[in-house]
Formats: structure tokens, sequence, C-alpha cells
């Protein structure tokens, strides 16, 4: 192993593990990743894999995957030690891995295709839109509505309202192993008749069959078909369990039952009951999660109480030390904490976040925590509108920025839209801002120029798509900045770029540029007036118009990877444009009245990465903050998790987007078109929930969930204001404002922050 | 002749009245001795016309129609070359008057109509698709184009195997362990079945499972037929006995005592087409009925060293011991962290063994477990760009998607208003791109002005405004006009069938000279193709839909084109191209070529395509064989056996089809993006972990 990691002592008692189960908290900052990887090459390294055995690490998302592998690695003198000793999954891979081993098991083709989350958004809004078209939701829209207004909500308003309870119903379905035909025999013999219930299996099972439609499933299908064969294949599940003789998982917080019962019953029985059988027993499952940052459970089975139950009735540990933060931001987070459990004034919020607190490194150990420094903390109490607070933390950042430029900060929002307008203001001012997004530039890029190629081939007679594809016949010039051996003086290159750029803009006719006739060539009628190296650089750029245009005929995977040859030189590009290739082929099969201009607006998509572009994990290796010094990232807290800053802000803490489930808190999810304040989506769970459990103690009761709904709501909020505050390393500043009504306070939680702040 | 061994000459000039049953592992001349023997048949004098040449799979053939097709053969007839499915399909032809009642035809007076695969899948389309919409087969998520091909494939199966066509669903049921909410889609499988049989007989079709068993099970027992097919062929010879299906084993066993002279030859190792009903054991019963057996047991094809490594390989897929010998001087790693990068330094690699090491193109084969229309592209793209000639055995692009194709498709919608087919001015731009021969700036803007998609308006050239006639040449202008008055005038007309159409389009217009079409070899042959594919389709529905008014054949061609239904085949080039290339092939084709090589390269070694999937949604190759105990459940332990034991088949299979040297490519990241760890991947890497320690 290798010397430079000395583990502490709450490292050293996990890495003293040998086998079963161990839950272990860990707080933020405290190295997860780091302790789960030596874990993993501890085991490998005491050889007790045999052939063809794996150890099991489950993550969260992808950029994870990639870390595991490098850590792990790291540990290895000998790389070929570790060669195929492990295997690092998200669930969604794990359940990719096990379902494509039998696909004909349940009922899917060896070739099956995986729809991605865009794909399955456009799939179920037009099922949404038909479901609207012959159906009414009348009965749930507040009836003191106006006509004018009822018409402007069906229209504006119903169709997101709808689409987002279908997507919530559907895929809580799909985490309960319900498929549209048992579902409906449910429908059918339950007692009372239940409309959202109804209305959501009308629109799952058009949902279900538009995908079978294409022979693919959606992400939350291969995680329901992955338990589905473990649950029903014994042998097979034997085998795996032979296969994966360790599982650690991290993230586990943000575990969903589902996820805990595929790996309960890969690690051997299932973990509410943890005798397992046969080969499996007292099976080697390691969950390591920090319960108070579990932020994603919304619309799904997701609970940090699972991991808690996990972690309360199995043999466990605790990570509780953090090099992250200075010791004044632990202290704000811990005290949170601490007014949470014992002190928040509605009883039921209690649970939101739990102990332990966080402690400093100890010292004689690596990390050391950034000094004490009190007056890095600023709890704002003034009230601002949400224009100002933007004003106000812009200007903030204008002070701090030339001062500070080998730092780094962020400004965590908590919703797209409100991030937008910040990142707007920002620029405004001529501040540098990095968006937080999900894949990375190398995708945008690549799939950007292959975009514009395609886009001039849609549209050929215009000049100015022609200029951009020139643009991108020379984007090595422009990214490298140097010039290629044939031409003579490499320095001259953007500048001969841009005089090509300018005279293909100023073309007239295109044709007579590129597609000359014998006696009409636009080129030979500027070769007086134009230097010849330019003449030179025109003529090379018409003969691979050329040929791209001949190209334009073939099937749009062959024509993207035509096009790629050209234009790309660097292997990850190509191996990106071959993706892209295939993904565009899919989509035209898919839709085979689409054409050039439809898949150009395709890759558009993907260039602007509103489509999650599954695979390349290695280079998707997440965001590294620490690249972007002097710079201010814009993101929000969901996205913000398991990273860290100088100096972080946190805006809009007041009561409407932190509410603390007080008579006078307001709440996103209760519409002012529906009546009774109902939350539609989680009544139409809670239909769910009845008609499984199928008893008339337990039935539905119209506006209960609508309260839990809220409960579960305010505890989030709580977690995730803790995990904003735990981003901060040395300084950290939190506003509020008075939301877009003026109605707003300061949420409970800032209020009390900063009380005791003030008091300390 | 002379680098044959004593034993294979024993063999080709072994007496005339003698049946023999070769035997052997692939690479022991067992094919070279068939050709031998069948050149040495037609020299004594047999008649060629008396020789019956069997294969299960007609590219089986390939290695004998070199001898076949020499011109001084010619005398005498010419020898059958067959599968029992086309010898089927002849005699259902020949004596259909005697099959039509006994089958339970519904038009005895009518001739048959035979259905070739595209044909057969569009009748079951025809007829499944309504009961889609009624919810049959929800559970199952699948292509609609696959679902029909497997439902057609169980049909195919019980006729091949010999069973009923009503067991289908019953025995797949039986057999089906698991989620209970799949379990229905058995009894849909065998409801569509039923069906479509039923469609068959009350219109005279003839799918490749009906023939098969109205000459089994009809007419093959009827003394006439025997009496017919006995005094035609005297002498067998019949390659590849171990891919055949059973009903073509008991065809056989009961033929074998009347031939003169038969050679049947029988691959030990085999057995690639289980999963089309192939059935080795069934096959080596017919060993029983010959006169002697010969074991052929030295390769000439590998080399020592490949006939360790694939021991030694064979082993470590079945998780079996075994010496180990040096793998290094016969397989090599090509290691690239991206998938396009690993195609670059194959091509690079191969560069070097065609210039520096001499080996001829056509001793190096490019295998994948899977190769995509994009993949399949990229190599041959690259070998193209190298100047290495290449072949593949089928091109990158299905006829549909042809540029040929789709111009003949377009300018036909235009000239039949009343499909109500209104292409776009994108899809007019491409057609007139093709069929008149020019640019595509140029095409746009005349599309752009003389098209309108709403009501299919060709206006005329001389209405554009001069300047724009200028830019667009006049020259283009007149083939344009030459086009449009043709099109115009056949609108007036009675429409023709589509093939004669198309034909007529094709030779008034669109093979002159300056047009898409002429003189371009490849473009021709896709043409002549896609009307081919018409004129079957058109034979094949007359009979049944005649009678409908409602029935447009070109529409309805071109709505199950659209639907991916017909014309999703591809050209068959390979056979009649240039021998001397690289062949690009995926592994499992490779194994049914009969043609060993020098040098292989296998693709993504880590992919799971390697392994053969056996279990379909609908369709089973074990479940429904001969072999398998009624009403044993089909689990997880039989899967993985089942699985081992075929790629370790196909491990050794391509292996003792390799003379010198095998290179394994391996991208870190494979063709979409992720990392591959195969079962054969890993039993390589046991394969050279064990020889480092």
């Amino acid at each position: 192993m290798t010397p430079t990691f000395t583990p502490r002592p709450s490292q050293q008692n996990i890495l003293r593990y040998t086998g079963g189960r161990l839950g272990i908290a860990a707080v933020p900052g405290a190295g997860k990743t780091h302790i789960l990887s030596a874990l993993a090459a501890q085991i490998i390294h005491s050889g007790v894999l045999q052939d063809d055995q794996e150890v099991l690490i489950v993550t969260l998302v992808n950029s994870a995957v990639d870390n595991f592998e490098n850590r792990i690695k790291s540990f290895f003198d000998n790389k070929i030690q570790a060669l195929y000793k492990y295997r690092v999954r998200t669930l969604h891979g794990l359940a990719h891995d096990i379902v494509r081993e039998k696909p004909a098991s349940v009922g899917l083709e060896n070739q099956f295709g995986i729809i991605d989350e865009r794909e399955a958004d456009s799939i179920r809004h037009e099922v949404v839109i038909a479901w609207l078209a012959s159906h009414s939701l009348d009965d749930y829209l507040d009836p003191v509505l106006d006509t004018s207004k009822r018409d402007w909500v069906k229209r504006q308003q119903l169709p997101i309202l709808v689409d987002a309870l279908a997507s919530a119903f559907i895929r809580s379905s799909k985490d309960r192993l319900l498929t549209p035909d048992s579902l409906r025999a449910k429908l059918d013999t339950f007692f009372a008749p239940l409309p959202l219930a109804e209305l959501g299996w009308s629109i799952y099972a058009d949902y279900q069959r538009a995908l079978a439609y294409r022979g693919a499933v959606d992400f939350d299908d291969l995680i329901r078909l992955a338990l589905t064969l473990l649950q029903n294949d014994e042998e097979y599940l034997e085998r795996l369990r032979f296969r994966y003789p360790f599982i650690l998982e991290d993230e586990a917080q943000d575990s969903s039952a589902t996820q805990q019962k595929i790996l309960g019953l890969l690690s051997g029985g299932s973990s509410s009951s943890p005798v397992g059988r046969g080969q499996g027993e007292g099976g080697n499952w390691v969950r390591v999660g920090d319960p108070n940052q579990a932020i994603f459970e919304t619309f799904t089975t997701a609970d940090p109480d699972l991991l808690r139950e996990f972690i309360r009735t199995n043999p466990n540990a605790d990570m509780p030390e953090s090099g992250r933060s200075q010791p004044a931001v632990i202290a704000l987070a811990n005290h949170l904490i601490d007014w949470v459990m014992t002190a928040h004034p509605d009883p039921n919020v209690r649970t939101a976040l739990s102990l332990p607190h966080i402690e400093p490194v100890p010292t004689g150990y690596e990390p050391l925590n950034p000094l004490d420094n009190p007056d890095g903390i600023k709890l704002v109490s003034k009230k601002f509108t949400p224009e100002e607070e933007i004003i106000a933390v812009v200007k903030s950042l204008k002070n701090w920025l030339p001062e500070n430029l080998n730092s780094t900060v962020a400004v965590l929002s908590y919703r797209n839209d409100h991030a937008v307008r910040v990142v707007e203001e920002l620029r405004k001012n001529n501040i540098e801002v990095v968006e937080m997004l999900k894949s990375t530039t190398n995708t945008r890029a690549a799939a950007g120029s292959l975009n514009h190629l395609l886009s001039y081939l849609a549209d050929p007679q215009s000049t100015r798509k022609l200029s951009k594809a020139y643009e991108v016949f020379r984007r090595d010039w422009r990214y490298r900045g140097v010039g290629n051996g044939e031409l003579e003086s490499g320095e001259n290159n953007p500048e001969l770029m841009k005089t090509v750029t300018d005279i293909v803009q100023r073309l007239v006719h295109v044709e007579k540029f590129i597609a000359p006739s014998q006696t009409d060539d636009w080129l030979s009628t500027i070769g007086e007036s134009e230097a010849e190296s330019v003449i030179e650089e025109l003529k090379e750029f018409r003969v691979n118009v050329q040929r791209w245009l001949n190209a334009v005929t073939l099937p749009i995977d062959q024509l993207v990877l035509t096009l790629a040859q050209d234009v790309f030189s660097e292997s990850a590009d190509l191996a990106l444009a071959h993706k892209l290739a295939l993904v565009l082929r899919q989509v035209a099969n898919d839709h085979t009245d689409w054409r050039l201009p439809e898949l150009t607006s395709e890759l558009a998509v993907i260039a602007k990465n509103e489509r999650k572009f599954i695979g390349f994990s290695s280079d998707d290796s997440g965001f590294d903050p620490e690249r972007h010094r002097g710079k201010v990232v814009v993101t929000t807290m969901h996205k913000a998790k398991g990273m860290e800053w100088d100096l972080v802000y946190i805006m809009s803490v007041n009561s409407y987007d932190f509410p603390s489930n007080m008579p006078s808190d307001r709440f996103i999810s209760e519409k002012w078109f529906v009546r009774s304040g109902l939350n539609l989506e989680a009544e139409a769970l809670a239909q769910l929930t009845a008609l499984e459990s199928n008893s008339e103690y337990d039935g539905y009761e119209e506006g209960v969930a609508t309260m839990q709904s809220r409960l579960g709501y305010v505890k989030e909020r709580l977690r995730l204001l803790y995990v904003g505050i735990t981003r901060a390393k040395k300084d950290l500043i939190v506003t509020w404002n008075s939301g877009r009504q003026g109605e707003a306070t300061p949420s409970l939680a800032l209020s009390e922050l900063i009380g005791w702040w003030e008091g300390r | 002749m002379t680098n044959l061994s004593l034993i294979q000459r024993q063999v080709i000039e072994s007496p005339l009245n003698t049946r023999l049953f070769v035997s052997g592992s692939a690479g022991t001349g067992k094919t070279t001795t068939g050709i031998e023997r069948l050149r040495y048949l037609l020299e004594q004098g047999v008649p060629a016309d008396s020789i019956l040449m069997l294969t299960p799979q007609r590219t089986m053939q390939e290695p004998y129609l070199e001898l076949l097709f020499s011109p001084e053969r010619h005398a005498g007839g010419e020898v059958t070359s067959a599968t029992i499915g086309g010898l089927a399909k002849r005699m259902s032809d020949l004596f259909w008057p005697m099959a039509v009642e006994a089958a339970g035809f519904k038009n005895r007076d009518q001739p048959p109509v035979f259905l070739t695969l595209e044909t057969a899948q569009y009748y079951m389309a025809y007829l499944v698709r309504p009961l889609l919409e009624q919810g049959y087969f929800q559970s199952l998520t699948i292509d609609r184009n696959r679902l029909y091909s497997q439902i057609l494939d169980n049909l195919n199966k019980a006729a091949v195997v010999g069973f009923s066509y009503t067991e289908i669903g019953s025995r797949m049921d039986a057999a089906w362990f698991g989620d209970p909410g799949q379990r229905r889609i058995y009894q849909d499988a065998q409801e569509c079945a039923t069906l479509f049989r039923e469609f068959c007989l009350d219109h005279n079709l003839l799918d490749f499972s009906l023939q098969l068993e109205i000459f089994s099970n009809i007419l093959w027992p009827l003394e006439q037929v025997q009496n017919f097919l006995k005094q035609t062929y005297r002498h067998l010879i019949y390659d590849n006995v171990e891919e055949d299906a059973p009903r073509a084993h008991d065809i056989i066993g009961e033929w074998l005592a009347d031939f003169d002279s038969a050679l049947l030859i029988y691959d030990n190792d085999a057995g690639y087409r289980y999963f089309l009903g192939g059935d080795a054991v069934t096959g080596h019963a017919l060993r029983e009925a010959c006169d002697k057996k010969i074991e052929f047991a030295e390769s000439f094809v590998s080399s020592e060293n490949i006939i360790q490594l694939s021991d030694t390989l064979v082993s470590a897929i079945t998780h079996q011991e075994s010496e180990n010998g040096n793998p290094n001087n016969t397989l090599e790693f090509i290691l690239a962290h991206y998938y396009p990068e690993m195609l670059d330094k194959i091509i690079a690699r191969i560069k070097l063994l065609i210039e520096q090491e001499g080996v001829p193109p056509a001793e190096i084969v490019i295998l994948a477990p899977y190769l995509s229309d994009a993949l399949r592209f990229s190599i041959t793209h690259r070998l193209d760009q190298a100047g290495i000639p290449s072949r593949t055995h089928r091109p990158s692009r299905s006829l549909r998607d042809e540029a040929g194709s789709q111009s003949l498709l377009i300018l036909s919608a235009l000239a039949h208003p009343h499909w109500k087919v209104h292409p776009t001015k994108f899809d007019v731009t491409h057609a007139f791109m093709f069929a008149l021969n020019t640019d595509l700036i140029r095409a746009q803007l005349l599309t752009e002005i003389v098209y309108r998609q709403k009501d299919l308006r060709l206006s005329s050239f001389d209405e554009i405004k001069p300047e724009i006639q200028e830019r667009i040449t006049y020259l283009l202008g007149q083939k344009y006009t030459n086009l449009r008055n043709w099109l115009n005038d056949y609108r007036e007309q009675t429409p023709l069938p589509l093939d004669f159409f198309m034909r007529k389009l094709f030779g008034e217009v669109l093979s002159q000279p300056d047009h898409g079409f002429h003189r371009n070899a490849d473009a021709i042959r896709v043409a002549a193709s896609l009307i081919e594919s018409i004129k079957k389709f058109r034979y094949s529905t007359e009979s049944s839909f005649i009678s409908n008014p409602a029935f447009d054949l070109g529409k309805e061609y071109i709505a199950m084109l659209e639907d991916g239904v017909i014309a999703a085949q591809y050209l068959e080039s390979w056979r009649t191209e240039n021998k001397d290339t690289v062949l690009v092939a995926p592994a499992h084709t490779f194994l049914l070529m009969n043609h060993p090589v020098t040098v292989q390269f296998w693709l993504d070694p880590g992919s799971s395509g390697w392994v053969q999937r056996l279990s379909q949604p609908l369709t089973h190759p074990y479940v429904l064989s001969r072999h398998w105990e009624s009403g044993r459940m089909w689990m997880d332990t039989d899967e993985v056996e089942a699985e081992t034991e075929s790629l370790a088949r196909l491990a050794s299979g391509l292996l003792s089809r390799c003379r010198e040297k095998l290179f394994l490519a391996l991208a870190d990241l494979g063709e979409t993006g992720f990392e591959q760890r195969g079962t054969l991947l890993r039993a390589f890497q046991k394969v050279i972990q064990e020889h480092e320690s």
C-alpha cells in the first residue's frame, strides 16, 4: 500500500473490517471515497478473492465512478494486481450489468435500447398532452376560478402539473415493481375510486407502450427489471453473490428502498432480515453515508431513515473528523444539528438531522483544518428584495475577487432559474462566471462542431453556415493556436482564418464557389485580389465541402463519421463522434420521418447539454472547483454536493425556500389553482400507496399526503442548508430575500443561527 | 492434388458405390476432400445432374462453387447444389397437386405462392399488428420487426426440428420460470403462429416452415416423390452435416441407402447453427448408416502455437487446468484508450503485415462479435484510405438506405399523387441530386422553386427567373424538364405496378447519360435489387389482396419500407467480389464461411457479444430442440453451461481457422463509451496471467 495514506483513528477502525455488515455515518469532508477505496484495495491485497470474484463498489453518480477507479489504482504499484478485481458502478450501471446478462428473462431482446432522460421526458410529455385532450381534471381545480383564469390554467399550468405528477407516479410505480397490468388489476379491485391513480395508470400504460414500441427501457425500468430478475432467479442470484463477495456502498443516504433491496439480495439476505442463505450468509456489505446530506429523495423512495436504521441494527462506526472547514464553520453546522434535533418548533421535524457532530482532524494527521476565523462568517439579517439580494452578492464579490485571485468561490442558489439570474448580473458586471454543468465541455465542443457542419449540409446555400463550417474545419487552429505543418507561417493562421471566414461570409452564390461550372469559377475571379495562401486555403476547404455534400445521402451515422474523420484529430473527439453517430442512428430509427434538419437540432440539444449523455464516464470526471480559482462558480446546492470552496454564498434562505412547517408557510408544490391547496403529486402517490396496501384501514384520505409531503420537504430543506454551510472552507455568507410577493421572512433556521452566532 | 494426404486420397478415390462418413475438426482438410471427391466423380464420368451437393446453408457451398462454375464442367448438365429448404421448395412446386389437399390449402385449383423471408415478415406484420393494439405481448419490450421474426423463427424451428407448430407455446411455457407477469407472451406467440399458418393455408402462401413441412411430412413419404428423387440423384455430397437440422437428417437417413455413393462430412467441434435449429447429435447419427467411417486428425491450417493457444484459451473459458504454452508468439495485443484510436492502430498493423511481412490481404480477417453499420463503415473506410482492399459480408447500408433506392422511391411518390405520400422538400432535393446527377446546392435551389409539397406540384423550369435559371444552369434545367415531362405524362396514364413503373423510369430517364444511374454499377445493382424486392412483394400479395380494392401495391410497399418490415435487408455482394481482400465480418458469420486465414484480428474481446445469448424473449434453441426433456425448466445453470460451451466452441472454431497469429484489439472505452470486461477477455487474461506467473 502506498505509504502516503496515514489513516486517522476513526479510519483505522474501519480498515479493521474483514467481513459482515458495517454501517458508517460520516460527516461532510470526512473522506468517504478515500476510505472505501482503501478498504477495497485492502480486500484485494489480502488475497481472499478467487478467480472471477470482484469487490463491487456502488456509488451515486457517474463522475464518482472514475474517482474511485483512480484512487483504488493508486494503492497498487503493479496495476495488473487489481485488474478485474473490483468493479465500480452506479446503481443504474449495476442494474444494466445484471439485466444485460439475461435480458430475455425479463422480456427484453438482446440488443435492447435504453432511453435517456430527455427522450423519456418527451415521450411522457406527448402522452400527457394526449391524456389532457380527452380527460378533465376539473374536479381538482379551485371552484372559485373564473372561466378565463380556468382556461388559462388548463392551457398553461395543467400540462406542467400533470407531467410532474405522472413522472413521479411512474417512477414510484416502478420502484414498487408495479407494471401497468398489475396496477390495473389493483385498481379494478379497489373498493373506492382513486381518480389520481387512474390518471397515473393511464399515462403510465401509454408511456410503457411507447417504450416497448421502440424496443427500449428507461433508467427506472433497468432497476426494476434487475430486482425482478434477482427475486425470481435464485441460481442467477447465487452466481452473482459468488461474483461479488464484497459490496461497498457510497452515498448510502441517498439509496432508495429498491437499491437497498438489490444490494441486500446481492450481499445475501434482504436488508430488513439480515439472515442470508447459503453462500451469501452474513453478507459482506459496507454502507457509508451521511444521513444529514440526504437531498435526493424527492420523487423516489430514498429516505435517510433507511440508512439510519441499517447503522442502528448492524455493526457500525463513525467518521466524525473532517479537515475541510475552519472551526467557526464547523461550529455553525453543529449548532444547526443541535437546534433542529432539540428545539425545532415542529417536533416532527427534529429527525431531519442527526449526530454525529463534525470534529476537526486530530493533531498529527492530515489534512489540517483551515485556521479559526469567526469573522469569516456573515449571516446577513438585512431584508432584501430578490433583485437587491443578487445585486448585494455581486457587489460583495466585486470587492472580494481582486484580493483573492488564488481562492475559490461559489454562489449557491437553490433553483436553476434563480442561478441564471445571478449569472446574468455577474456577467453584466464583467465578472468571470463558471456555470457548473452536467457534462464536459469536450462533449459539447465536439457535438457543437458536428452540429455546425450538419447545419450547413441541411442548408447548403447559406453562406453564414458555410463560414461556420469553415471555422469547424480549422478548429484545431483556434484551439491550439498552432498551424499545421503544411503551412509555412504558422503564426499567420489566425489571421488567415479570419480573412477566409470573412470572404466566405461575403459570398453571394455558394454554388459558384463550391460547385463551380467549368466556365464560372468564383475562385478564379478573386485570384487577383487575394493572397495565394488565401486561395490555397479556400481550395483545400472546397475539396472537403464537396466531399461532405456528396456524403449527405449516407445514413446519419455514416455521415457523422465521415465528417468527424475530416475535422477531428483528437482521439477523444473521434471517440465521441463515434458515440454520437450511434446515438443519432438510434434517434433516426426511432423517428423514421426525421431528416437532417431534425437530427441536427437533436445534436444541438446534445451540444447544449440538455441531454444526459451516458457513457464516457472517465472523461466526465466531474467538476473540480480548484480549476476555477479567481472565478465565480454559480450552481445549485444540490449540484454542489461533494465539493468545497474557500468562500461560499448561500442565497434566498427565506421562509418560502426553506420553510419550517409553520401555519404561515407557503409551499411551492401546493398550486394556487388547485382546490383545498392540495399537493396533487403527493396525493397521487398516496393513492398509489393505498392501492398497494389494499386494506380499508390504511385507505386513502384526501389531504393527509399533502401535509406529510410538507414535512418531508421541510426536512429536506434543512439538510440542504446543512449541505450548503458545509461546502465552505473558510468564509461563508448567508442572505435572504422577501420573495416574489414580498411576504417572505427569514427562514426560522437562519434566524436561529443569527441569534446564536451573535450571542456567542 | 499433390498436397493431399494419403487418407484424403483414399476418400476421394473410393469406389463409386460407397457411402462414407468423414469426421474431423476444422482445418483437417475435410471440405478440400469434398471438393476433390466431386471433381473425381465428374472425372469418372458420373453425369453432373445425378449429383446432389447438399449443405445446411448456401454460404457453405462457397468453396464448391468455383469448381461447379468452371466452364469446362458444363457437359452433362449441372450438379444440383442445394439446401434441404431449397429442395423442399422445388418439390412443393413440382408436386403441388399432390400436396395441396393433404396440407389443407383452401384454393386447390390455384398455384402456390412462395414467400421470401421479407414477404413472410410482411404477412406476419399484417396479421399481428392489430393484435398488438389489443394488448398482445404487452410485457415485452421488443422492436416490432424482431417480434415478427421471432414468431416466424418459432414456426421454422417446429418445421426443421419436426414437432407440430401448435406445441410452440406450451413447450416454451413449460420451460419458463420467473416473473409470472411474463408468462402470457407464450400464449400470445402461439396464437400468432396459428393465425399466420391459417392465413397461409387460406391463401396458398408457403413460407419456409410450410414448404419444409409439406416436403418432409407429406411429399417425402409418397412413393412417387421418392422415386423421382432417387432416380434423379445417384450421388450425394453432404458437407457440414453437423450444422443441419433434425428433419434434414431424418430425410437423408432414410434416403442414404438408395444412393450409389455418398460422402457425408461432419465437423466434430462445430455446431454453430444450433440457434437456427442445427443439431449435431442427429447429424452424427447418420454415421451409422454409412459403410465407412473415417476420422481426419491432422490440422492443415493451424500452427502448433495456435493449437496450443486454442487449448489454453478453451481451458480458461471452461475453468479447467491446462498446460501452459507461451502465448507471446501467437498472440499480440493492440491497446488503445479510445475506440477509433484502436481502429487506426489495427489498420496500421494490417498495412505492416501486407507491406512488410508479405501477408496477402486475403489471409487477413477482422472479426467482431457484432458489427454495427457505423463500425463496418469506419473499418472499411479506413482500409480504403490506406489503400487496402477489403470486403465484408454485407454493405454498411440496408437497401432502403441506399441513395439510389431513396431517389427511386421519392420519385415514385411524386408520380403517384393518389398514394397521398408527400415527400418533404428535403427528400425531393436529395432525389434530384442523385437522379439528375447534380450538386446538393443546385438541387436545393431548384427544388425550393419548383416543388410544392402540399399538392406535389412540379412547376416548369421556364417559369423561373432568368438569373436563377442561370444559377441552376440550363443543363440541369433541361434534365429537370425531361424528368418533369415524363412524370406528368405518367400521371395522366393508368398507374403501372410499382416494379414496372420503376423499370420504365429507370430505363427511360434515370439510366440516360448524365443521370444518376448511368454507368454506375453499384447504383444499378441497388435499383435491380429494389425492383426485385418489389416484384416478389407483388407476386406474394396478388393472390391474397387482389380482391381488395383499397390495396395499392406501391403505397403499401412504401409504408412497409418506412416501418422497416421490408427492404431492410442488405445487398449480397461479397460473393462476387475480388477475393484478395481483407475480410471484415462478424465472428459467427466467418465461422460459417469455411475460410481459413493466416492472421485474425479480434475486436472488443471484452464485449459480452462474444457469448451468444441463447434465450430470446419468444424463442429458445434448446427448449425447442429435439433433445429437450419435456416439461423441464431452463435454469440459470443450463444457461451458463450452454453459453460457456458455445463460447468455447466459438473460440476454438475461430482459432482452427487461423494459421499463425491472433491480434486482440482492445479499447478501454468500447464503441459506446463503456468499459467492457466480458467472459472472453477474462479468459485471455487468465491465459496471460498464468503464463506470467
